[in-house]
């Protein structure tokens, strides 16, 4: 399972980076391979809001769709589309495929470093 | 070592696709973490298409429309299935440390045992039954919970399945098969006169059998009345609907007497957002007209035909053209 020490991590499996008030979301390593094979991703529109701890996002994969939980309360900057037509770039580098940026965050959830975020998925696997 | 402290056994109240998806969705909301729900449904005359599906792509939907069959979108991936009263949807509801797809397969299984159908997995998502496709299966997570659901043909009607649904020809062609009807198999055609009554019967038998517990009716009131109503509109909404088909081309062509004719539209949330139209057709200004005309319009048969119907072309011949056009259209092109 592939870590990076420049973010922040949840516990639902999203990875957060943020630099200069812009929040970038995406899903970590260990959350794409337990999803499989991605084949579609939806993603909200530029402007809309976002709430901390509820689905902003959808992926479906060959096994299942699932939701993708915001770390951030604030408002969506910018969309990654590029996912929308090759949503296996998630499974081919996750720390690049990030989701969607969001700014003017007014709240946030307690986030995991990279060693607490692979002590909590390393517990959950016993 | 089993987690599993109760077993909830669920009826689905009506055949209305809505209300039972949105009970399906409560459902999955108030599993306990560790509960298996297993919740049975049947949806009158219903082309039930994927999550991510676009609408028109997969079903012909005015047809369905026409002939008072419904249009639903569920949470789960996958393809588009019709269902009618010959088709009985299983859902099972678990916490996600005690969901096993694997568990969940076996209830199918022997259920059908049970009424003596052998029956395998094939593939992630479906069940076969000689050799031929029985039930299909598709899976969705919130939260902590995580949803399986499928359905299982007793006696569909397998003509209008055909007609509904739009197979895709690369699909077919890659699987070397030359129709959905080939493919599937209704359960009474193996176990003749059997019932969606005894299938539920079976399955909640079966149940129980692989858990090692005895089902609980769910408590009446457990599900909140108005929570449930919401979700039904939402499910029932256009916007659920038809506005999650994210932007798509369509290309639409036909031969008339008079020429060819090919329109290239831009679908965008529900509506025609740009139309480019040609022909090799003699008389052009009308067809230099159209994409004006078709622009900014619901991607609606009734809608597509009306703005068609308003727009007066000076000239006769090219006022002809339009009518054919618009024939065209109206005949389920749409």
């Amino acid at each position: 399972m592939e870590l990076r020490e420049d973010r922040k991590y949840t516990k639902s499996h999203e990875w957060v980076r943020e630099e200069n008030g812009v929040f970038e979301i995406g899903l970590t390593d260990y959350a794409q391979s337990e999803l499989g094979d991605l084949v579609f991703v939806n993603l909200p529109q530029e402007g809309d809001p976002v709430t901390v701890e509820e689905a902003f996002a959808d992926v479906e994969s060959v096994k299942a769709v699932s939701d993708v939980y915001s770390p951030v309360s604030g408002t969506v900057s910018e969309v990654n589309e590029e996912l929308l037509d090759a949503p296996e770039k998630i499974n081919e580098s996750p720390y690049d495929a990030w989701l969607v940026r969001v700014t003017e965050v007014t709240e946030q959830e307690d986030l995991m470093t990279a060693e607490e975020y692979q002590a909590f998925v390393e517990s959950n696997q016993e | 070592m089993d987690r599993i402290k109760k077993i909830t056994y669920a009826e689905g109240a009506g055949t209305d696709p809505y209300r039972n998806l949105a009970m399906e969705e409560l459902l999955c909301q108030e599993c306990g973490e560790n509960e298996v729900i297993l919740y049975l449904w049947q949806n009158q005359n219903t082309v039930v298409i994927g999550r991510n599906q676009n609408a028109w792509k997969e079903c012909r939907v005015q047809l369905l429309e026409q002939e008072g069959g419904r249009l639903a979108r569920r949470l789960s991936g996958g393809g588009a299935v019709f269902h009618d009263l010959g088709n009985l949807n299983f859902t099972f509801l678990a916490g996600k440390e005690i969901y096993s797809v694997e568990r969940q397969m076996e209830v199918v299984r022997i259920a059908l045992e049970r009424l003596g159908i052998q029956a395998e997995k094939s593939g992630r998502n479906d069940i076969l039954a000689a050799g031929r496709k029985i039930s299909g299966n598709a899976f969705y997570k919130k939260k902590d919970r995580c949803c399986h659901h499928g359905t299982l043909m007793i006696q569909v009607d397998v003509e209008k399945l055909s007609r509904y649904l739009v197979p895709s020809r690369e699909k077919l062609q890659s699987k070397g098969v030359d129709s959905v009807a080939s493919r599937v198999l209704n359960l009474a055609d193996l176990v003749p006169g059997l019932t969606a009554e005894r299938l539920k019967e079976a399955l909640r038998k079966a149940f129980e059998q692989v858990y090692g517990l005895q089902a609980e009716p769910l408590e009446p009131g457990r599900l909140d009345a108005s929570a449930l109503q919401e979700k039904a509109e939402q499910y029932a909404s256009p916007e659920w609907l038809y506005g999650k088909a994210l932007d798509f081309q369509q290309s639409l062509s036909h031969r008339f007497p008079w020429g060819g004719v090919e329109l290239q539209l831009r679908i965008q949330e529900g509506m025609i957002a740009e139309a480019a139209v040609y022909s090799d057709a003699i008389n052009t200004e009308m067809i230099r007209q159209l994409p004006g005309v078709l622009a900014g319009v619901p991607y609606r048969r009734s809608q597509v035909c009306e703005s068609l119907a308003a727009y007066q072309p000076a000239d006769e011949g090219e006022k002809s053209m339009l009518r054919d056009i618009e024939a065209w259209l109206a005949d389920g092109t749409i």
